[in-house]
């Protein structure tokens, strides 16, 4: 069994608990002590009172002189337990009623009045005593009063207390709850930052943190940033790389196409080949450089822009767009442009007449669906649709990696992808999700 | 029918230059985007080839400049991004089609010839003009089904007086169409290849609008 509970708040109530528990059963016991030495010094004073009048009927030989001796008000009822007791130097014994117990041990001789332990007359009385020397013996006198003089107030007295105590903690319960969620609530607030900063809603999180947070805020900060530039050098050096290889490879080609350099197009064949390689190389690259947290972009717009390209590159398709105008995704805007561009390239090629682009907010996700009337995929087709480099299509000059390439920018950003045939065109339908920016893009 | 080139790789200029020149188009050619927006801006051409990733000034400026002084001449992006953001930028910029590299030099053609016949106003590939056709898409001209030999200059004199049949050209605009930027121009020698052309299809097909320049009609008033 697990002793410390894995909680922060967990711990911090535990330890709460236990402290305040210990406190307040201090607090009843020294309260109760306190206050039972008070009463009892009451009573012991009056008995002392007595004592005092006993001892002054001690005459000179030690025997005790019953007609000096004043008997004060409350030693007159023996009954209610007020008694007093006498043994003179000759050891003859005065009492008030029943002999009272022999003193479990004598106090010194000469010292003034000793308290009796507590039951040495069954828990009924209290007493005190004193030992006189005298020339002929020692005396004593011993006083007793009634116990529940003192055991009746205290019990008076600590039925509120106790109640008190138990409204004390009850009430320091709660105040260490409210202190647990006002002092956790930063922690918590941070949490949903940074899962605002995954979804991309966010770009940092907020650094005006308190004091013991704001060094962790700020360490979070430094490392996204840290993450951001490295993806921002990735994604840079494979367009650095595009441009670098795709350049001298297309001036090969233009020399290969003057007369007589390459007959029998071998070498463009391979050229070809080179180019195809470095595409699919290239494309995976691109797709596995995502643009970064916090990038946030409208759908309809990017949607709307793709689809006039695509209508100047391939021609006019009808297509139907239903987006909501403030739909935005949480991905970085070229990544959308790069994700979307393959799927309606793929459908613009494969469309007899018609693709259907629509998309909706599903939670903290959205759904963008484009279906097309083209042939569609069988199950199998399916399957190798998504391996990279399985070209299901051969007529188009598309690298082959739409749909991977897809379906991996929708992964990398907390997304996914998923293929089946649409069910009003009757073709390919690829349905993806994305997570949805909740704030307006900046 | 004139080009403006703007290619910084040496070997694709030239390439694209030659293969145009093949098909009797003029070129101009810059190597840097800041030549490239001065010829855009100052001469006439029927279309623009033009790279994104160019010295100096990149082809989007270069592109946006030219919309902005109101060039509308048609635009073919020739460039290595192949993103669709990269596609999308060039579209909104004012580019009228994206070829990325490497391509083969016959496409660039075809899409250049497409490019100037739709923004003369005309769908089909085929313009006629009485019994004269051209093939906008194969730069072929056919006069009573019979194909038609011309000299690269005869070519592009007819070409743009054909992509406009029926409205005056202004002899300055045909000069400006007919000679790459280098050339000596003799004052007279639109008046010696419009003399040629009068010969192979017609002298009536070709009205001079004195004062003006000339007109191809389809002859038959």
């Amino acid at each position: 069994m697990r002793i410390v509970p894995r909680s922060l708040s967990g711990r911090l109530l535990a330890i709460a608990a236990v402290t305040t528990l210990a406190a307040l059963v201090f607090a009843a016991f020294a309260i109760g002590h306190v206050l039972e030495r008070f009463v009892t010094d009451g009573l012991d004073r009056r008995l002392d009172a007595q004592i005092a009048v006993l001892a002054g009927a001690i005459d000179a030989q030690g025997r005790f002189v019953p007609a000096r001796a004043t008997i004060l008000p409350d030693f007159a009822e023996p009954a209610a337990g007020w008694r007093w007791q006498v043994t003179d130097a000759a050891g003859r014994v005065t009492a008030s009623g029943a002999a009272l117990p022999i003193p479990p041990r004598l106090p010194e001789p000469g010292r003034g009045p000793h308290r009796w332990p507590r039951g040495a007359d069954g828990g009924r009385s209290h007493l005190r005593s004193v030992v006189l020397p005298t020339p002929s013996g020692e005396v004593t006198i011993v006083a007793a009063g009634p116990r529940a003089l003192i055991e009746r107030p205290i019990r008076d007295a600590m039925t509120p207390l106790l109640v008190s105590l138990g409204l004390l903690g009850l009430a320091l319960g709660t105040a260490t709850l409210v202190q647990l969620r006002l002092g956790l609530r930063p922690l918590r607030t941070l949490r949903l930052a940074v899962e605002d900063v995954g979804a991309g809603r966010r770009a940092h999180v907020p650094e005006d943190q308190p004091v013991e947070i704001r060094p962790l805020a700020t360490a979070l900060n430094a490392l996204i940033d840290r993450n951001a530039a490295g993806l921002a050098h990735a994604r840079r050096h494979v367009a650095n790389l595009a441009h670098g290889l795709k350049t001298p490879i297309a001036a090969i080609g233009v020399k290969l196409g003057e007369p007589g350099r390459d007959p029998d197009g071998a070498l463009a064949a391979m050229l070809r080949d080179v180019d195809a390689r470095i595409r699919h190389h290239l494309g995976r690259a691109r797709a596995a450089a995502p643009g970064g947290t916090g990038g946030r972009v409208l759908l309809a717009p990017a949607i709307g822009d793709l689809v006039a390209v695509l209508a100047r590159i391939h021609g006019a398709r009808a297509v139907t767009i239903a987006v909501p105008a403030d739909l935005a995704a949480a991905i970085d805007p070229q990544d959308l442009d790069e994700l979307a561009g393959n799927l309606l390239d793929n459908a613009w090629r494969h469309a007899a007449t018609t693709i259907c682009v629509a998309a909706h907010g599903e939670g903290g996700m959205l759904v963008l669906a484009i279906e097309d009337d083209g042939p569609g995929l069988t199950d199998a087709q399916l399957i190798e649709a998504r391996m990279p480099g399985r070209r299901l299509d051969e007529r188009g000059d598309g690298h082959g990696f739409g749909l991977p390439i897809a379906e991996e920018i929708a992964e990398l950003n907390g997304g996914g992808m998923a293929l089946d045939r649409s069910g009003d065109l009757g073709g390919l339908r690829v349905r993806v999700t994305l997570p949805r920016a909740t704030l307006a893009p900046a | 029918m004139r080009v403006l080139v703007v290619e910084d790789d040496a070997v694709i200029g030239d390439g694209i230059a030659r293969a145009l020149r093949a098909e009797k188009f003029a070129v101009d050619l810059a190597t840097n985007g800041e030549d490239g927006q001065h010829l855009g801006e100052t001469e006439r051409y029927d279309a623009a080839v033009l790279d994104l990733g160019l010295p100096i000034v990149d082809g989007v400026t270069v592109l946006r400049a030219w919309r902005a002084a109101g060039r509308d001449l048609p635009v073919l992006i020739l460039t290595a991004r192949d993103g669709w953001s990269d596609k999308v930028a060039g579209f909104k910029a004012g580019a009228d089609d994206y070829l990325t590299k490497p391509f083969r030099t016959e496409e660039v053609v075809m899409r250049l010839r497409a490019l100037v016949r739709r923004a003369a106003g005309h769908a089909a590939s085929v313009v006629t003009c009485g019994a004269l056709a051209f093939d906008a898409q194969l730069g072929t001209f056919e006069l009573d089904g019979l194909p038609l030999k011309l000299t690269a200059f005869e070519w592009r004199v007819l070409s743009a007086l054909m992509l406009r049949a029926e409205v005056v050209i202004e002899r300055s605009d045909l000069i400006e169409r007919v000679y790459e930027g280098d050339a000596d121009v003799d004052s007279n020698s639109i008046e010696v290849i419009i003399g040629r052309l009068r010969r192979k299809i017609g002298a009536d097909r070709i009205e001079t609008v004195r004062g003006r320049g000339y007109r191809l009609t389809a002859g038959e008033r």
